[in-house]
């Protein structure tokens, strides 16, 4: 399962907080919405729910930072970046050669009929 | 015996002098990961799973020598990502060999014959390259999802042997290990002539995507005892003979995450090699404000119920041979007799 394209809506049951958890586990770049309007693009690395300021930081899209936004400057975050750890599971790869092995078994005519 | 007499020594009165300044947790191998760019994309490696602009950056080499002298560490580790193209390599090494670190340069070796061939390493008695190689041919080119990597692996042993340069490989199991096949495989690094061997079971995590090949506690006990037990006399391992005691189910250990700190581009990661909980700015804050309380099989975390890696338990292993006699007889027997 991947958050890839999800916009999340926040509510009682899904807050802020459990987002900013959420974009941090997520391997890709996402679009932090801001409370002022504007928005940044990029890589969510480390967030401090605990601090006396909680914050995240990220590096953007052309890989500048670490940029640090306050958890009280954010509005919502958008899962827009490719998921990147989506898809490349080991399971994932054995499958495509064992997929590979029979296409070409298949081609060479020594496939199961 | 794997490990060279004169490192074991400096790690001893490491170890000595930490204990006896009364500190209770102390690092033991620095993991630096300078970048998480590779030139493998093996599945499931949870390192180089980064979007394109975090995959083009690298520390500097000023932040990898910073990290490396506020942590201590007398041993520094250098994984990746593929650390063989990190543009600074040869710098990076050169310093820590000066500053008397024992490092191990984890490779898969893909660009190793090549640097050796540009001369960008001198062999030194504190330069292990550490090979990555998980099995025989057929296991090894599966788990790197790449055929042909085994034998430029092998290619680039022998290129490193040839100059004089120590060696070393480091293999990660995951269920489904032949233990037999993994004998084979132990007698064939040594006798392509490698100094020793690192063992680790892969990070078991009950959330990780790949559950099914991750290895269960009991079924890492199974594996380990009968890949190890009645151990050839010429298989050298270089790691602590008690670690591989732990995996045979023969000692209950604590992890100690704090003994192997990770710096990389994100700061110091919180609280081990494996799990990414956060990042502190300095080493200081790292080993002071983490709740190391809640890590390790004790602490319930569900994480880390099957974990046995080697970056979790082989410094809880090195501080037993350390902390207590028997710890250190039990040590000395296996290193001397071979037998674990
Ligand atoms: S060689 Fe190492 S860093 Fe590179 S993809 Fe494989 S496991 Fe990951
Ligand atoms: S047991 Fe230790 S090394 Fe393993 S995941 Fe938990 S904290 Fe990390």
């Amino acid at each position: 399962m991947t958050l890839e394209g999800w916009v999340p809506e926040l509510s009682e049951s899904l807050t802020l907080a459990e987002v900013i958890d959420l974009a941090f586990d997520y391997r890709g770049n996402t679009t932090v919405v801001k409370v002022d309007g504007t928005e940044a693009k990029g890589y969510i690395f480390n967030r401090s729910s605990d601090a006396p300021e909680p914050f995240i930081q990220m590096f953007d899209v052309a890989g500048n930072g670490p940029i640090k936004i306050l958890y009280s400057e954010i509005r919502n975050i958008k899962f827009t970046g490719r998921d990147m750890a989506a898809g490349n599971s080991w399971q994932a790869w054995l499958e495509r050669k064992e997929r590979e092995k029979a296409e070409k078994a298949a081609r060479l005519g020594t496939g199961p009929a | 015996m794997a490990v060279p007499l004169s490192q074991m020594w400096t790690v001893a009165t490491y170890v000595l002098k930490q204990r006896l300044r009364g500190l209770k947790r102390y690092p033991l191998v620095l993991m630096l990961e300078p970048l998480f760019r590779c030139n493998l994309t093996c599945a499931g490696c949870g390192k180089i799973q980064y979007p394109a602009q975090i995959l083009k950056k690298h520390l500097t080499l000023e932040q990898c020598l910073k990290a490396v002298d506020e942590c201590g560490a007398p041993v520094v580790s250098i994984p990746g990502g593929e650390p063989l193209m990190y543009p600074s390599i040869g710098e990076l090494v050169d310093a820590l060999v000066q500053r008397r670190k024992y490092v191990y340069l984890c490779t898969n070796a893909i660009l190793l014959k090549e640097k050796l061939e540009q001369g960008v390493f001198s062999p030194s008695k504190y330069l292990s390259f550490s090979i990555h190689m998980d099995g025989l041919r057929e296991e090894h080119d599966e788990a790197v999802c790449r055929d042909g990597v085994y034998d430029k692996a092998v290619e680039g042993i022998k290129a490193a042997l040839t100059r004089g340069f120590r060696v070393t490989t480091n293999t990660t199991l995951f269920d489904g290990a032949n233990p037999l096949r993994m004998r084979e495989f132990f007698d064939e690094m040594m006798k392509l002539g490698v100094e020793g061997m690192m063992l680790s079971p892969g990070y078991s995590y009950s959330k990780a995507p790949d559950q099914e090949h991750f290895l269960r506690r009991s079924k890492t006990h199974e594996l380990f005892s009968r890949m190890l037990s009645n151990p050839r006399e010429h298989w050298k391992f270089n790691q602590s003979p008690l670690f591989l005691q732990f995996l045979m189910g023969q000692r209950d250990y604590e992890c100690t995450p704090w003994g192997n700190p990770t710096f990389n581009m994100f700061g110091w990661q919180r609280p081990c090699y494996l799990l990414q909980e956060g990042y502190a700015e300095s080493f200081r804050d790292l080993m002071e404000n983490t709740r190391w309380e809640q890590y390790g099989r004790k602490s319930g975390n569900e994480k880390c119920q099957d974990c046995m890696v080697h970056c979790g338990y082989e410094a809880t292993a090195v501080d037993d041979t350390f902390s207590n006699w028997k710890g250190f007889k039990d040590t000395v027997v296996a290193t001397l007799t071979g037998k674990l």
